[in-house]
């Protein structure tokens, strides 16, 4: 079959060279990545979740190294011969599988059966082929090759009225007759593990898709340079290292992380669903930050959603403004993050510690993270919790965000009823950590001193509770109206405030009030008069908290960054010039910045030990060794292994 | 944990050896010969299909009939229908060879997935595709696995006494007692059990897959002068990446138990409960790709095919295997476009 070599063949821009069958070295194309067939209504909105962006690079790959679209048609041409009268009437097929087994005792009661049906035969006319990315899914563009218009219907209503199948001959003779669905019979166990098997199987092919395309881009990329020199050493350790990579990477995905692969060396952080670690790697010593969520914690407070949105955010994310994230993992009891270690801490600590910043400072730390909020942005998302906690300091003092529990796509929809709840309900007890704390209710903006003093002093108990600190939350996101990326901008004028002032605009003793304040903030916004504020801070702070619809920001970050208190500062090279504070560190395991005295420096797993142990010492049957699906299944796919963080 | 082996013990009830005496008198099975000592698997095959490896290898070009139906096919002249016949399947066919029932959750080129970066070792890729399947494969082993409210797995010793793939097919374990191998017949959900416990012995045995970052290597190339990797008289596939000199046996013997548990799933849980639970095509799409990357790295001989062998052949003709695909030369198109016929797909 000449096409057959020329197909092969062409990937290595020789026909000379023939390889051994089992040395074929046959690089992937985008062209002809499989192509997820999603079922029924979804297929838009999941197709259109992936970043658009990947399939337009892939496409821009160097000619010579993918292979041609001649060639693709070839292929297509190929099987919509072979396949030809097939192909056409599939349209009708598809449509009239429902009609044509309800004519059998047992009727199709699977809605998608039909759709799914159309949706996959698609691959088998030639067309698709070649534009397999203008057709994620029932694209328009693709349909036309269903002959049949009928088969264009995507609603479900539409296929029961469906006419009869032309030809469905004697079919039902030559096959085992297919049953009625009933995927109840089997009881909950069984269907908790289809929900389990055929997530991990669209994972499976997501995932592999993914790799394989990048790999395909690293590959063309070192092709590049191989093409760039002739000298042999340089070609050769141009080859070995990219192999080597590889190698390692697939090495990576085949090995299993566990928490036993890494030594503690202390905790960081502690919050309400976790806690972080300063952990060093055993095999190479590498130093990491391991953020471990307890699931059922995850679990029972619904932070499902969350958890997957941080994940992906760390994932997808390529900024210097943003944390870098390794790898996750998980085991029974824990979701595991490993992310770069920061060491300069983060800027509440900074913020406790000086109390107020300069001008100038501030002017620095609030231009950095106009940058990085704008980097989050771009990649589609929403922080929605920016506040200090969240800014952290590199080595070199430069801000990175963390902490995307609370992101949210653009397009998703966030739950208020949990703000709601908190903004209708009766003040109930004030949280434990609060307690002691006696601020005047009337006297709400405080100047007090020394009530600020309290205040400071349980502000990182606060930031370690569930419910975290609504200080910094624009009141959109309270009232249910809708909100947008400009939320995080009325985030941006509150940490403004607060290292000008000293204290957040709406600070409060009790997260009602400030929720409060923060609906009524035309009111209660209030700038002390003992501390003196220049002229185009006040400004930019008072054009940033304020309604939505006047935010300074709402028409992108250029809006913010060309305002006047920023006069003279060169965003573009920020990151480069040298921060106001630089940590000095003794060690790359040096915790210095992290208040590591003020938290309990025992770790959950082992609290979590000790509890199963107590629990068994008192007669308890032991823990389940496996865990439960309903434990799995809402963590499937947080694995997440990539390769540029780890091998570039 | 006691030495358990398992061995094919391929039962062809009915006639069989018309298909055996259409075919080249060849050498017996290959991986027989360098069988790791105690803890590999052994298999003997009565099924009439062996070819040689030798044979197989230089199949590339021009492209030999390698299936046994294919060969039977060309030599024969030999119609789909009688071919098909010739494979001895219950009628009505099963469900999973209703054209209608063989679709994927995946569409596009599944080579692109399974072919070796260039760069990138033969063993570390092998390495890594036992490892993707098997996890795979649990997937689906793990829904006939679990236990119902009843206390019985939806596999058990009453719906499969015996490890079998149709008819045709049923599998022994090989268990070792003294110096002697005995053949144990044990029920399907016990000898898979067995096999996953032997599979992640293995798979996660450091020796045999090692894990150390600092141990990985890079493929040799014809156009990049790797001086230093030339020309090695004991070679191995995996050596310079710290593969043992057995692992590809090994990672055959894995392949082939694989494939096994495959077989009994369609064999004998595709309906129940592949596809009452919806998730045919799920099982399909990871079974061809199964199948495409086993052959592609030679994992997996043609011969071995043979319990799922029509569903090859239909797949290579609905265009699930790419022409270039090793699967689709393994297949027979006939055969494939005769059950797309039937269904009134073609």
């Amino acid at each position: 079959m000449d096409d057959r070599g020329n197909r092969l063949y062409l990937n290595f821009g020789s026909n000379n060279e023939r390889l051994a069958a089992t040395d074929r070295t046959y690089p992937t194309t985008p062209s002809t990545f499989p192509q997820p067939v999603f079922q029924g209504g979804q297929a838009a909105s999941q197709g259109g979740a992936q970043p658009p962006q990947s399939y337009q690079q892939g496409g821009q790959a160097p000619a010579g190294y993918f292979q041609q679209a001649g060639s693709n048609n070839q292929y297509g041409a190929q099987y919509s011969s072979q396949l030809g009268a097939q192909a056409a009437d599939y349209g009708s097929a598809g449509q009239g599988y429902g009609q044509a087994r309800s004519t059998t005792p047992g009727a199709n009661n699977d809605p998608n059966t039909g759709l799914a049906h159309q949706f996959s035969h698609q691959n088998l006319g030639g067309a698709g082929r070649a534009s397999p990315y203008a057709a994620r899914g029932p694209s328009s563009s693709q349909r036309p090759r269903t002959a049949d218009s009928r088969g264009q219907q995507p609603g479900y209503g539409s296929y029961a009225n469906a006419p009869p199948m032309p030809t469905q001959p004697a079919q039902l003779d030559y096959f085992a007759l297919a049953p009625e669905r009933n995927p109840d019979k089997y009881g909950p166990n069984a269907n908790n593990n289809q929900k389990k098997c055929s997530q991990l199987a669209s994972d499976f092919f997501k995932d592999s898709v993914k790799r394989a395309r990048e790999r395909n881009q690293r590959q063309s990329e070192m092709e590049q340079k191989l093409a760039e020199t002739t000298d042999p050493r340089r070609r050769e350790s141009i080859w070995a290292t990219g192999g080597r990579r590889e190698g390692s990477y697939l090495r990576f995905l085949r090995t299993k992380d566990k928490p036993e692969n890494y030594n503690t060396i202390k905790i960081i952080g502690k919050g309400a669903f976790g806690e972080v670690k300063l952990v060093q790697k055993k095999a190479d010593g590498k130093v990491y930050a391991m953020k471990s969520l307890i699931k059922t914690e995850m679990f029972k407070k619904d932070q499902l959603a969350h958890v997957r949105a941080e994940r992906d955010i760390l994932a997808e994310s390529d900024s210097p403004w943003v944390v870098k994230l390794f790898t996750t993992f998980q085991d029974t009891n824990f979701l595991y993050m490993l992310m770069e270690f920061l060491p300069g801490g983060d800027l509440m600590t900074m913020l406790i510690k000086y109390e107020i910043f300069s001008e100038d400072i501030t002017r620095f730390y609030i231009a950095e993270i106009v940058l990085a909020i704008d980097a989050v942005h771009k990649l589609g998302f929403i922080h929605r919790d920016i506040k200090p906690d969240n800014i952290l300091l590199d080595r070199g003092g430069h801000v990175k965000l963390t902490d995307f529990g609370l992101s949210t796509g653009f397009h998703k929809l966030h739950d208020n009823n949990y703000y709601q709840q908190l903004l209708q309900g009766k003040s109930n007890k004030p949280r434990d950590n609060r307690n002691s704390i006696a601020i005047d209710q009337i006297n709400l903006t405080v100047s007090n001193r020394s009530q600020i003093n309290d205040w400071r002093r349980s502000r990182r108990l606060m930031a370690y509770s569930t419910v975290g600190t609504p200080d910094y939350i624009a009141p959109e996101i309270f009232t249910g109206h809708g909100y947008s990326f400009d939320c995080d901008w009325w985030s941006l004028g509150t940490i403004m405030f607060e290292c000008l002032v000293g204290w957040p605009p709406f600070c409060a003793e009790d997260s009602h009030d400030t929720y409060r304040k923060i609906v009524n903030w035309r009111q209660s916004l209030y700038f002390p008069d003992d501390i003196q504020l220049g002229v185009e801070a006040e400004n930019l702070i008072r054009s940033l908290i304020c309604n939505s619809e006047n935010r300074l920001g709402r028409g992108g970050a250029h809006e913010i960054k060309s305002h006047s208190f920023f006069r003279g500062v060169e965003f573009d090279s920020l990151r480069r010039i040298r921060a106001p504070f630089e940590p000095r560190l003794t060690s790359n395991i040096d915790t210095t910045y992290f208040p590591t005295d003020e938290i309990d420096q025992t770790d959950n797993a082992t609290v979590l030990k000790a509890a199963q142990a107590r629990s068994a010492a008192a007669g308890a049957p032991p823990g389940q060794q496996e865990e439960s699906p309903e434990m799995s299944l809402p963590f499937i796919g947080y694995t997440f292994k990539r390769f540029d963080n780890n091998f570039r | 944990m006691s030495n358990l082996f398992s061995g094919i013990n391929a039962r062809l009830r009915g006639t069989s050896s018309k298909q055996a005496s259409s075919k080249s008198p060849v050498s017996p099975v290959v991986e027989d010969a360098r069988l790791p000592s105690p803890g590999g698997l052994s298999k003997r095959s009565k099924s009439s299909s062996n070819l040689s490896a030798s044979n197989l290898s230089s199949s590339k070009l021009p492209p030999l009939p390698a299936s046994p139906a294919l060969s039977q096919a060309i030599g024969m002249a030999s119609t789909g229908d009688e071919v098909l016949s010739s494979y001895r399947l219950p009628q009505p066919l099963p469900m999973w060879l209703n054209p209608a029932y063989a679709k994927h959750i995946v569409k596009g080129n599944f080579m692109t997935l399974s072919s070796r970066p260039k760069t990138v070792e033969q063993g570390e890729w092998i390495a890594h595709h036992v490892v993707e399947h098997y996890r795979n494969l649990w997937n689906f082993v793990h829904v006939v696995y679990a236990k119902e409210a009843n206390g019985k797995n939806l596999c058990n010793a009453t719906t499969c006494p015996r490890m079998s793939a149709g008819p045709n097919h049923s599998y022994t374990w090989l268990n070792k007692s003294g110096d002697r191998y005995e053949r144990v017949e044990l029920p399907a959900i016990e000898y898979i059990a067995l096999m996953q416990r032997w599979i992640s012995s293995k798979v996660d045995d450091t020796n045999i897959f090692p894990t150390d970052a600092a141990g990985v290597s890079f493929s040799h190339s014809p156009n990049i002068a790797n001086t230093a990797l030339l020309s090695s008289p004991d070679e191995w596939v995996g050596k310079r990446s710290g593969f043992p000199k057995d692992f590809a046996s090994i990672c055959k013997t894995i392949f082939l138990q694989m494939f096994r548990v495959y077989a009994h799933l369609y064999w004998a849980h595709f309906v129940e409960p592949f596809y009452h639970l919806n998730l045919e095509k799920q099982l399909n799409s990871c079974f061809s790709h199964f199948v495409l990357t086993a052959t592609a790295l030679d994992m997996l001989k043609p011969q071995e095919l043979e319990p799922m062998q029509p569903l090859i052949d239909l797949w290579a003709a609905n265009g699930t295997f790419p022409p270039e695909s090793k699967a689709y030369e393994y297949a027979n198109l006939k055969v494939g476009t005769r059950l797309l016929q039937m269904a009134g797909m073609a």
